[in-house]
């Protein structure tokens, strides 16, 4: 297959796949696993920015989950205690996040090693006090309640099927903004980095300039997808954006592998399904559900360390060894 | 504020301090040989308490025994994380091995979990008895064991390192593990050494706050990031900037907890962490650190 027409299928499976999830509504009618599968749809999009960061950008966070509760904090409050009109709140939201990406990044990267990956350690763990102390904005551990759904104008977004639509209508969208990102010229700048930091520089990349931006742009993703979901559930809470949850998303992009965006999408969608794997399969005892809820963080910290040890290009690396297997293959066909 | 409280902050600023001071000592030692920076070396803390707080209860080993015991557990596990985990992936870009002791990080946090249970914890303090009051301020007889503790692991740390020929062979694998292996020293054995080395400082601190203070199956990653804090303060330089970052970071905490707030007192060592960041990458004691491309 030439490269041409291998970028048509997968543009074109692409446009498929966003099809079929905006039309699973139709057939899927619970409303539990409708929730579920909108959970799904939030974390691939704060994945979606980490892809960018990770498998391009080369840098490792475990502050994500602050940023989404910054972009859920800021929706909640400013929507139901401000009474700010819903877009201007999410508005708002995206760029307070973003702007808290900018500020941790910006020391951080100025210096080579991996100061940024301790600097979002700590920024994770102050986001979690804060959210439990400044009581006046975020309600501390009883958290803030009473967010409305989205609404633009008349429009009320009220019912499952609605935030579905909504959660991955967003979704489609980071997801083909970010795929267009790294295949533009800041994904060859970021690619140029990975082979060569002084190579790069000699070519006119800043690299630190680069790097800031992907954190600044998946701080603010993650930002997004936290308004969201204030407006989906209602109801946010410190317990969301604990530490814990910053290290599952990194599971979720690091099994997902490098140099992809479908990679850490589709990690993302199966290891949120896993958290949530009763709604999926109805039948499925208490105690296994119990269990698997008992050894989630050995899970994710086994899916870490197995896959850095065994396959550090994760996924997408597995997919395209596998892919440059088979074309050699058919090569030397051609060739005889 | 009377002078009398002001002395008793600082007396607890300089016993937290002299904690950071043995978890930035473990970041230092192992970044100074690997080039990593290790998020495990928080829970290398954590299990020196719950491993101690174990053995006493379950074990009814006697507290004498089971502070070593806990020690030397968490000595092997130290070893074994750098055999298992990362040795494998030794040549690959730090990144990779970053991501893996973070992966180990919570792993062991889990595992902790499910062998110690979710509850807080203490040990008895080593020596029972009353407070010693100093110029109106009271020392918990704890606070002198931590304090002596931290003194004699500085010690043997330097002896380790200036007298002793696997501590020459330490010094020149930071400086470069080709050349030492050149002259035929195993770098692969002194990396783990260094590891084992970096869990015995980090278990050390563990359990000799553990009467102090409660600890918890979950206290690592607070910890680790106050130790790094500390290492960052110190420059990740030698082991006496280590001890002075720890002390300087311990005091800051404490006199802005007793001047401005204490609910935000966990939030000063990010905001010294940034700061030096910022303002003085080298870190109070250290050199130009700028990373050489």
């Amino acid at each position: 297959m030439s490269d041409r027409t291998r970028r048509f299928a997968q543009s074109g499976g692409a446009v498929l796949a966003a099809a079929a999830v905006l039309a699973l509504p139709l057939v899927v009618t619970d409303r539990y696993l409708l929730k579920v599968l909108t959970f799904v749809g939030l974390n691939v999009i704060i994945v979606a920015g980490m892809a960018v960061l990770f498998g391009y950008a080369g840098q490792v966070s475990l502050g994500h989950a602050a940023f989404t509760g910054i972009g859920a904090y800021t929706c909640g409050f400013l929507t139901a205690r401000a009474g700010w009109p819903w877009m201007t709140a999410v508005a708002a939201a995206v760029a307070l996040s973003a702007l808290g990406g900018l500020a941790l990044a910006l020391p951080s990267l100025r210096l080579r090693g991996h100061y940024l990956a301790m600097a979002t350690l700590g920024f994770s763990v102050i986001a979690n006090i804060v959210f439990v102390e400044a009581k006046s904005l975020t309600g501390g551990n009883d958290g803030l309640s009473g967010i409305p759904f989205a609404s633009v104008g008349p429009v009320r977004l009220d019912t499952p099927w609605s935030n579905y639509l909504l959660v991955w209508g967003a979704a489609v969208v980071v997801v083909a903004l970010v795929s267009g990102i790294v295949r533009g010229r800041p994904g060859r700048a970021m690619a140029a980095l990975q082979g060569s930091e002084m190579g790069a520089m000699a070519c006119g990349v800043d690299p630190v300039r680069v790097k800031v931006t992907a954190f600044t742009l998946s701080a603010g993703l993650a930002g997004l997808s936290g308004a969201l979901f204030a407006s989906a559930v209602g109801f946010v809470s410190p317990t969301s954006f604990a530490l814990e949850t910053s290290i599952i998303l990194l599971a979720m992009v690091v099994l997902g592998g490098t140099r992809s965006v479908a990679g850490p999408v589709l990690a993302a969608v199966a290891l949120t399904l896993l958290t949530y794997i009763d709604g999926l399969i109805p039948g499925l005892s208490k105690t296994t559900v119990a269990a698997l809820q008992d050894w989630k963080g050995d899970i994710y910290g086994v899916v870490i360390v197995g896959v850095m040890l065994f396959v550090p290009a994760g996924m997408a690396g597995l997919a395209r060894a596998w892919r440059r297997k088979s074309r050699s293959v058919t090569g030397a066909g051609e060739a005889a | 504020m009377g002078a009398a409280q002001l002395l008793q902050f600082t007396i607890a600023g300089l016993k937290n301090g002299a904690i950071y001071a043995l978890i930035a000592l473990g970041f230092t030692i192992v970044y100074a040989s690997t080039g990593i920076l290790n998020f495990a070396q928080g829970e290398f803390y954590m299990l020196g308490g719950m491993v101690a707080v174990w053995a006493l209860r379950t074990l009814g080993l006697p507290l004498l025994a089971a502070v070593p015991a806990a020690v030397l557990v968490t000595v092997g596990v130290g070893a074994l994380v750098e055999r298992l985990a990362l040795r494998p992936r030794r040549a690959e870009a730090p990144l990779v091995l970053i991501i893996i002791t973070i992966g180990v990080s919570m792993l062991l946090q889990s595992l902790a979990r499910h062998l110690f249970g979710p509850n807080e914890v203490a040990l008895p303090p080593f020596t029972a008895g009353p407070s010693i009051t100093f110029f109106g301020a009271a020392i918990e007889r704890q606070t002198l064991w931590v304090w002596g503790l931290t003194a004699v692991a500085l010690l043997v740390l330097w002896v380790l390192y200036t007298r002793t020929k696997l501590g020459l062979a330490m010094r020149a694998t930071a400086v470069s593990h080709d050349s030492s292996r050149l002259v035929g020293i195993d770098t692969a054995r002194v990396v783990m050494v260094t590891f084992a080395l970096a869990a015995a400082l980090g278990a050390l601190a563990g359990v000799a706050v553990a009467p102090l203070t409660q600890t918890a199956y979950d206290v690592g990653a607070r910890i680790g990031l106050k130790g790094f804090a500390a290492a960052i303060l110190g420059g990740l330089g030698g082991p006496v900037a280590a001890v002075a970052g720890g002390l300087v970071l311990g005091l800051t905490e404490s006199l802005s907890a007793a001047f401005i707030s204490s609910t935000y007192k966990d939030a000063i060592a990010l905001v010294v962490l940034l700061a030096v960041i910022f303002l003085k990458p080298s870190g109070l004691f250290g050199r130009a650190g700028r990373e050489k491309v």
